[in-house]
């Protein structure tokens, strides 16, 4: 049962995901249109791409913690 | 960087930088190989990537090394963090011990880094930011170097010793200093009856009841927002740090030698990255506790501009703009 609970719990990866698509997405086509800010655009895409990815780190640390404190 | 060319071309075996990366790279694959052989990530006997796996998972409490009195104990991520701040503290007061007028050595290199930092600072936040730089460092190496001295081998494998940040009531302690000041700090610029007054407004009951209740139920949620604050600051970087030791143990004990080395340095990357953005959302929480009433749209128009003025394409580059 803690298995399919941790299995679900990967699931919180997808969003993650599809957010640091987009957030790539985006950003290539803005440093596209004005390659002059690429430094300005590269740092609020990482520092996005940090926020979204600490989401996905949430759903992995509670799985892991779903099978450790069984 | 800026060394005289003449100074390569006189050694004696020149060594081009392709070389010497490989060669760095040679042997720190052959020390991985060497440990691995040496301390083997598992032992004997077992299922192989069950039992490895299990053997380099990191327990969710640290080990707690003495008593000092029931429920006040000493863990090995206190002491981690104490050693921490040593390195930190000595290393700034050895830096700037003997401050001169033309920097050199160290004091250039801690120069550049509060230069830099702090630009960076001022450059999301605006000139207000500027009184809260030294607050925005002070987070920030101490989170970094907490957050690395996890990557040291041995660290988090032997008892007494563990990275700091990778033990929630370390984050949530660093995150109560962050909420207190942001706090703290709001206060005073707005008085207790002005900073409470942001989140319970009666100012819409002088429109009608309907706008005043509307007002009132906003700033209630947003008073519960603010705890929120406080719980996604403590459980980003313990998260992300603690998970990245997960990740390191899980494949350490899958892949064994070589492979892991690649995770390490996406962990140097996250556990800066993780530094910076505690330190930037505490100055971001300061600079929006300080405003006053309808003020944020003005100060982050001001962060904007700001961010816009600092590299504006069109006055570095008039040829591209052009074209």
């Amino acid at each position: 049962m803690e298995l399919i609970g941790a299995g679900l719990a990967a699931f919180g990866i997808i969003g993650p995901g599809i957010g640091i698509g987009i957030l790539t997405g985006l950003t290539t086509t803005a440093i596209g249109r004005n390659p002059d800010a690429a430094n300005v655009i590269r740092q609020n895409f990482i520092l996005g791409a940090v926020f979204a990815e600490g989401l996905g780190i949430f759903a992995f640390v509670l799985g892991v913690l779903i099978i450790l404190l069984k | 960087m800026a060394e005289p060319a003449g100074q390569t071309v006189a050694t004696r075996r020149p060594m081009t930088t392709r070389t010497k990366v490989l060669l760095a790279i040679a042997a720190v694959v052959a020390v991985d190989v060497l440990a691995a052989f040496v301390v083997p990530p598992f032992g004997a006997g077992g299922q192989f990537p069950r039992d490895a796996i299990i053997q380099n998972l990191e327990a969710l409490a640290p080990h707690v090394l003495f008593e000092l009195a029931p429920g006040f104990t000493i863990t090995s991520t206190i002491l981690t963090s104490w050693l921490v701040m040593a390195v930190v503290i000595v290393g700034v007061w050895l830096a700037t011990r003997r401050l001169r007028e033309v920097p050199s050595g160290a004091q250039n290199l801690f120069e550049y880094m509060y230069e830099s930092l702090g630009g960076f600072a001022e450059s999301l936040g605006g000139p207000a930011a500027r009184r809260y730089v030294p607050l925005f460092l002070g987070l920030f190496l101490f989170i970094v170097f907490s957050n690395w001295s996890g990557l040291i081998p041995f660290v988090g494998k032997v008892e007494f010793l563990r990275a700091p940040t990778s033990d929630i009531n370390v984050t949530l302690g660093l995150a109560l200093v962050s909420f207190t000041t942001f706090h703290v700090e709001g206060i005073r610029r707005l008085g207790v009856r002005g900073y409470l007054g942001k989140f319970f407004s009666l100012r819409g009951f002088r429109r009608s009841a309907f706008d005043g209740f509307i007002d009132l139920f906003v700033g209630v949620l947003e008073f519960f927002l603010e705890f929120f604050k406080l719980l996604t600051l403590s459980l980003r970087l313990f998260a992300n740090i603690y998970g990245g030791e997960l990740v390191l143990g899980v494949m350490t004990g899958l892949l064994v030698v070589v492979a892991p080395i690649a995770f390490l340095g996406l962990e140097v990357f996250v556990g800066f990255m993780q530094a910076l953005v505690f330190a930037i959302l505490t100055m971001m929480f300061t600079l929006l506790a300080i405003e006053g009433h309808g003020g944020e749209e003005h100060a982050s128009h001001e962060a904007a501009a700001a961010l816009e003025g600092a590299t504006d394409p069109h006055v570095a580059h008039p040829a591209a703009g052009a074209a």
